[in-house]
């Protein structure tokens, strides 16, 4: 039974992970109908950042918000290779941030070689009704949820995220209102980009990363987004959770090298039903 | 009447020159041509899909390794090389339409996630069955053999390869100029269009994907034989993606893009990683160059050249400017020069 729980929070923490990179990709979807490929690499480009200016003598706090500014900084860029370009369609930005991604491979590399790195978090951990619970998971459990609360206030209270949601459903209402619609999208970019950074800055302690740690990023934040059915943010979390709880009990009670295959599996089969049901109901409706 | 593809005669002059670079060209610069033709093989594949059929595929290497692995798992297990390297395809093929079915159910950024899926779970795969050798991966496989001559060689793979090129090449051209090429045209518009002028849409869609599979696991069965060893980590996830450069930089849905893209950028690549590892730069700097060439030429193929670097290259050779009477041939050795270009451009100067 110890076991269980210790994979519960375990899955708890990685999902949190999972949910940030993953309400990073529903905003720039919502926004911009693209799928950014390059989503994973923010949080590498901030995991790298991190452990660099920690070892230059950052204090932490300080050397994490850097990178995690970084990282939107690399987002709103990517964003411009992306949608920069007018006229662009989705499948064309979609190769566009496929490149960005490669693109930075080279970038990585070249600064901070193709070696895995790290960085020391919290270390050690609390003892909550019997359970085990390292503090770093702790906190990136908290910061998680603080960020969703952040992320939920800003839709719903404050004009940009309004402007931002008004391009997601009606791009063509939303220009008419005057908003940008590139430049709410860029927004959204840089948007993806710092919540990206906010999981790299949080799992690099937990996870060494390394310059193509961006596909698995990619791929468990895209795969929660799926679960969320690419809508609200706030849904992100619920599909990181649960995404990351089922990982880690595969990882636990059956093989490690099952859980990725597990998640992709699991994506696929929600795509194809979805894309199903889709057509079903377009064959209702004619 | 615009050409949709080059003519028969542009084939022709590729069969020519890849065998004659087969012939002369000495055994390092082969080491490079036989994975050239194989990539090749694979993009044209690539190309039809996304060019005809309008699906992004991130996983053609995986169909590229299950051509291998079929391959070198049955020339291991005693069958005749020569069935091992024909069953490669049907194998890939075969694997295309069995997660055909459910996958092409999606378009978009969904089927270019599902088939980066794909290639993942097929990389855990291999790297878990023992019956694949898992990460260590088969070894010795044998020589590829035919009817008592053993291609040994890498002048016969060279050959080989070249053969199994141009043989894709013809596939794709023709299937792009008959019926079911004008379908593929018709779909890759509109499906609903299409759809409702009595196009199998579906049906087209997997045997297109299907199609570009078997190219992927021919050029894999030759890549099998030719190397002698399969491992996982011969098969990354940026494998699949280089094809997309080279597609993109070729233009997508031109056969000869494909072959010229593929030259064009593969031997960008492997010139720069060979001056990189020459001149004293540190380790990581192939890889540094090799990264930063793909994703220079895919985001700019993409995003300024639609139509493909070649079609730019082959259009400043249709109409030569006074300036520069003799324009310089495309860089490297992008092969196909097609004829009808070349006609245009004598037919101009006798104008001139």
């Amino acid at each position: 039974m110890n076991a269980f729980f210790s994979y519960l929070v375990h899955g708890i923490s990685v999902g949190c992970g999972f949910a940030l990179v993953a309400s990073g990709i529903i905003i720039v979807y919502r926004v911009t109908r693209v799928v950014n490929l390059a989503q994973g690499m923010f949080s590498v480009v901030a995991g790298f950042a991190a452990a660099t200016l920690l070892g230059v003598g950052l204090p932490h706090g300080v050397a994490e918000l850097a990178a995690i500014a970084t990282a939107a900084l690399v987002g709103f860029l990517t964003g411009c290779v992306a949608i920069g370009k007018p006229g662009t369609n989705p499948q064309a930005s979609l190769i566009a941030t496929l490149g960005v991604g490669v693109f930075a491979y080279a970038v990585e590399v070249l600064t901070w070689g193709d070696q895995p790195r790290s960085f020391s978090g919290l270390s050690g951990s609390y003892d909550l009704w019997g359970i085990d619970v390292p503090k770093q998971y702790l906190l990136i459990t908290l910061v998680t949820l603080v960020v969703f609360g952040a992320l939920e206030a800003f839709f719903e209270r404050t004009y940009a995220g309004k402007a931002l949601s008004a391009c997601a459903s009606n791009p063509y209402a939303a220009r008419l209102q005057g908003i940008g619609v590139v430049r709410m999208g860029l927004y959204g970019f840089a948007l993806g980009g710092a919540l990206g950074g906010v999981a790299g800055v949080l799992l690099t302690p937990v996870q060494p990363i390394s310059y193509d740690s961006d596909v698995p990023l990619f791929v468990n934040g895209f795969a929660s987004a799926i679960l969320a059915g690419l809508k609200r943010p706030v849904l992100g979390l619920l599909g990181g959770l649960v995404l990351g709880i089922a990982e880690s009990m595969v990882a636990g009670y059956a093989k490690a090298s099952y859980q990725s295959s597990l998640a992709l599996l699991l994506t696929l089969a929600i795509l194809i039903v979805q894309a199903t049901r889709r057509e079903a109901l377009h064959a209702v409706e004619e | 009447m615009t050409r949709v593809q080059a003519g028969p005669w542009a084939v022709a002059i590729l069969a020519g020159v890849a065998m004659a670079a087969a012939t002369v060209l000495d055994e390092s610069a082969l080491s490079v041509y036989v994975l050239l033709a194989l990539t090749a093989s694979v993009t044209v594949g690539v190309t039809l899909l996304m060019g005809h059929a309008g699906q992004v595929s991130l996983g053609h290497g995986a169909f590229y390794a299950a051509g291998a692995y079929a391959a070198g798992l049955l020339a291991k297990h005693g069958f005749p090389s020569w069935i091992a390297l024909l069953v490669a395809p049907i194998a890939a093929a075969g694997l295309a339409a069995a997660v055909g079915i459910p996958l092409l159910v999606l378009r978009g950024h969904h089927l270019a996630f599902a088939t980066l899926a794909l290639h993942l779970i097929f990389l855990s795969l291999i790297s878990e069955l023992s019956i694949t050798g898992g990460d260590v991966g088969l070894q010795a496989i044998p020589p590829l053999s035919f009817a008592g001559v053993t291609l040994s060689s890498v002048r016969s793979y060279a050959y080989l390869s070249a053969g199994a090129l141009v043989l894709v090449v013809v596939l794709a051209r023709n299937l792009l100029v008959s019926r079911p090429g004008r379908a593929l045209r018709a779909l890759s518009s509109s499906e609903v269009a299409a759809a409702s002028s009595g196009v199998a849409v579906g049906y087209y869609k997997l045997a297109v994907f299907a199609l570009s599979a078997g190219f992927a696991g021919l050029a894999g069965g030759i890549y099998a034989f030719y190397m002698g060893y399969l491992a996982p980590g011969s098969f990354p996830v940026m494998l699949s993606i280089e094809y997309i450069v080279m597609a993109a930089v070729g233009g997508l849905g031109k056969v000869s893009g494909a072959v010229a893209g593929s030259a064009l950028v593969f031997l960008l690549v492997h010139g720069l990683s060979r001056v990189s590892t020459l001149s004293g730069m540190p380790g990581t700097a192939p890889i540094i160059l090799s990264y930063a060439v793909y994703a220079v030429l895919l985001v700019s193929a993409v995003l300024f050249l639609p139509g493909g670097l070649v079609a730019l290259l082959l259009s400043r050779w249709e109409r030569p400017s006074p300036r520069s009477q003799r324009p310089a041939p495309p860089p490297s050795e992008a092969k196909p020069s097609d004829p009808a270009t070349e006609g245009v451009t004598s037919k101009h100067g006798s104008f001139s």
